[in-house]
């Protein structure tokens, strides 16, 4: 089979399902007239038609709701949620319902056959993009092959070659057939970066495997990770203490992530919290990195009077290291720009030498939200509903920490000289995935050493303070 | 850099003086450096001596990386970076000093030819001993070259550099080439400095040059190494101006360290 490349973007189906409409049941007409939503029915058949190569035993455990459904409403109900289901295992392109009173020999006279009709999705599909960046320009060649085995497996591999710099990944990703949600990822990559706020190039090749699974409310996710990463100055004049950072170490790490998250979105939420708490453990893997990284992340939202929303987040970390060895650049958390403290440049916050910005071992960034809609309203119900004007109050600060002095000196330095801002500004939602913002910022409580950005600040991504 | 930028920025050097805290960084010395680049930094050492410039030696893991050009060793002054005995010397005589000044164009010349053979020959049989002959490769080369890292990035570390070192040998017409071939051509080396220094304490009569140390990191380092066959060492010894040249210099300007 060739190559393809298809239009489809790449990710499926899985992301973003939306409101969408049901097929409604072909039932027979009676010649009597029957109040059909009070009739006791009894699902005799349920078909999946238009397998090829998705073994059946993964799809049972999808549909196994609806033979329990009783009345009309209750099929048509359960079938509904069936084909979300189907859909969000990421192997069909589409899934169609057909629900129809039995035929046959065995046939009841309430029985009902439910068919689902669905189209698989190609063997391999392919996408290809250009993109351009800061003088550079790249070429992205994306493969996937959804249902390689037949159990909704995945295997996707990434490849981008650029004037500057190429990385290339591989995934396989595999889920408990009757619990999506609880999934086993490998992934192999090697991927370049460079950050000229830290005149640093980094280039990390890793492995990896994850486990994920839901736990009463909470999302939860093991992995381990195993990366070789080689640093290096970015430029002739970077400063010598990142000059000191070049070189390879690896780094072996276990880590755990707890997810609850009741939003009703991700991007600009109007209620619900996010409760996000990382832990990583480095060295007892193997490999030349040892330390503890704790980081969490909190937001809680809530609408308000007039059709604004409040919200609150709160962001910490902390990277402890064990032995005598100093911490990695590679490792340590940085602060500041539009996606955290706006006002500030990117990452261009905290102990910096000579203009390259270190990062720092320990951090706390908290922001305040208040969204409404654009002043009088304009398209409304079409396109302007898609933009929100925000006021925004953003604090934090970002060292680090000198062991050995104990809790409340680490604490007392966190609460030293915090920079903070506000400002105003206006933000467009992308789809389901990311955000643009454009504000006015005013930065205050800043240190010598930081760079701003005070006055318009934009800003693109996925993850915002 | 371009040439406007590397003046400006070599006049801006020759303004400051030489200040106390200039520092010299090299591999670590008991586990992880190598014959070539104990040789280049011995010479480097060896130099700043014989200038009266005090430097600090510093070793570190990732002294190779942090280098501008990849190579050992390289000296941090004030806010500059440089590597390599010949940008050093060129650094060193924008701050005035120099142990060169005192000879004509001819003697200049021979200076430089001289250092070049050594470059060329001595640099490189260290090299071919290390990284192309299986038995040095395997029992000194790659398990001093990966001794601080850790499994399996030690591994990959050391194949990768000895790849690179043999590609550069293929390159430059070495790859060829036998043991015994390189031990000739060391031996062809030490003759022709044997006969130049002749019964002289040093290349240039009185003063030491840039060119005697050079010589004598490559020559002491010879010496005192333990390789898998004393042979290289043997091949040095039988010029006994050589070893009393080695000797004497190391008791004029280190005789306060036991290197």
């Amino acid at each position: 089979c060739g190559l393809s490349l298809d239009p489809l973007p790449m990710q499926g189906p899985e992301l973003g399902i939306q409101a969408d409409d049901i097929e409604a049941p072909e039932v027979e007409q009676e010649p009597k007239q029957e109040v059909l939503e009070n009739k006791n029915v009894v699902v005799q058949r349920v078909h999946i038609d238009g397998l090829g190569r998705t073994k059946e035993d993964l799809l049972t455990y999808e549909i196994a709701e609806v033979f329990r459904a009783n009345n009309l409403i209750d099929v048509m109900r359960k079938s509904h949620e069936a084909r979300q289901k189907l859909l969000r295992l990421g192997i069909f392109r589409k899934v169609e319902v057909n629900i129809d009173t039995s035929r046959g020999e065995d046939a009841l006279p309430n029985g009902l056959d439910v068919t689902f009709e669905v189209t698989e999705l190609r063997r391999m599909t392919g996408s290809y993009n250009t993109m351009v960046g800061n003088n550079e320009g790249s070429m992205v060649l994306g493969l996937r092959l959804p249902n390689v085995f037949g159990r909704a497996e995945k295997l996707t591999f990434q490849f981008s070659y650029g004037t500057k710099e190429t990385s290339y990944g591989l995934s396989f990703f595999k889920p408990q057939p009757g619990h999506f949600e609880r999934n086993v990822s490998f992934n192999m990559y090697k991927v370049t970066g460079q950050f000229p706020w830290s005149s640093l190039r980094e280039t990390d090749r890793g492995v990896s495997a994850e486990l994920s699974f839901p736990m009463w409310k909470t999302n939860q996710t093991l992995k381990w990770e195993g990366v070789w990463r080689e640093l290096g100055c970015l430029g002739q004049n970077a400063s010598f203490a990142i000059r000191n950072e070049s070189g390879h170490s690896l780094k072996s790490s276990l880590s755990h992530a707890m997810v609850v998250d009741t939003r009703n979105s991700s991007i600009l939420p109007r209620k619900g919290g996010l409760l996000k708490i990382h832990q990583e453990l480095a060295g007892y893997t193997g490999g030349d990195a040892r330390f503890l990284k704790e980081d969490f992340e909190i937001q809680l939202n809530k609408t308000l009077y007039w059709d604004s929303v409040l919200s609150a987040s709160l962001w910490g970390g902390l990277l402890l290291p064990f032995g005598d060895a100093p911490t990695c650049i590679a490792d340590r958390f940085y602060l500041g720009g539009p996606t955290s403290i706006r006002g500030f440049s990117m990452y261009s916050m905290g102990p910096q030498s000579d203009g390259d910005y270190l990062g720092g071992e320990a951090y706390w960034a908290g922001g305040l939200h208040l969204y409404t809609p654009l002043p009088f309203r304009p398209g409304r119900g079409g396109f302007g509903d898609l933009f929100r004007t925000h006021f925004f109050l953003n604090a934090g600060n970002l060292c680090n920490l000198h062991y050995g002095e104990g809790p409340q000196a680490h604490l007392k330095k966190l609460a030293e000289c915090i920079r903070w801002s506000y400002g105003l500004g206006i933000v467009l939602r992308l789809g389901n995935i990311a955000r643009l913002e454009l504000n006015y910022c005013i930065p205050m409580g800043v240190q010598s050493g930081d760079r701003i950005c005070d006055g318009i600040q934009f800003g693109a991504g996925i993850r915002f303070l | 850099m371009s040439l406007a930028a590397e003046a400006f920025v070599s006049q801006l050097a020759a303004a400051e003086p030489w200040p106390e805290n200039a520092t010299l960084y090299q591999p670590l010395k008991e586990d992880q450096i190598l014959l070539s680049d104990h040789a280049s930094s011995l010479a480097v050492q060896a130099y700043l001596r014989m200038c009266g410039l005090p430097v600090q030696v510093l070793c570190r893991v990732n002294s190779e990386f942090m280098s501008p050009s990849g190579k050992i060793p390289f000296i941090h002054v004030g806010n500059q970076v440089v590597s390599e005995l010949g940008p050093i010397v060129q650094f060193t005589k924008a701050k005035g000093h120099s142990l060169s000044d005192g000879l004509d164009d001819v003697q200049r010349a021979e200076m430089k030819a001289y250092m070049e053979l050594v470059n060329n020959m001595l640099l490189t049989a260290e090299l071919y001993i290390q990284w192309c002959d299986d038995a040095t490769a395997a029992e000194i080369s790659r398990p001093r070259y990966s001794s601080p890292y850790s499994w399996p990035l030690s591994k990959i570390l050391a194949y990768q550099k000895q790849w690179e070192v043999r590609r550069k040998m293929n390159a430059i017409g070495w790859g060829g080439k036998t043991l015994q071939q390189v031990y000739e051509d060391v031996s062809q080396c030490c003759q022709a400095l044997s006969q130049r220094l002749g019964m002289q304490p040093y290349f240039f009569n009185k003063q030491p040059t840039e060119l005697d140390a050079l010589v004598f990191g490559h020559l002491f380092t010879i010496l005192t190494t333990r390789l898998t066959s004393s042979e290289l060492a043997e091949r040095v010894k039988s010029y006994s101006n050589l070893l009393s040249f080695c000797r004497r210099i190391e008791q004029t300007y280190f005789e306060d360290k036991s290197s």
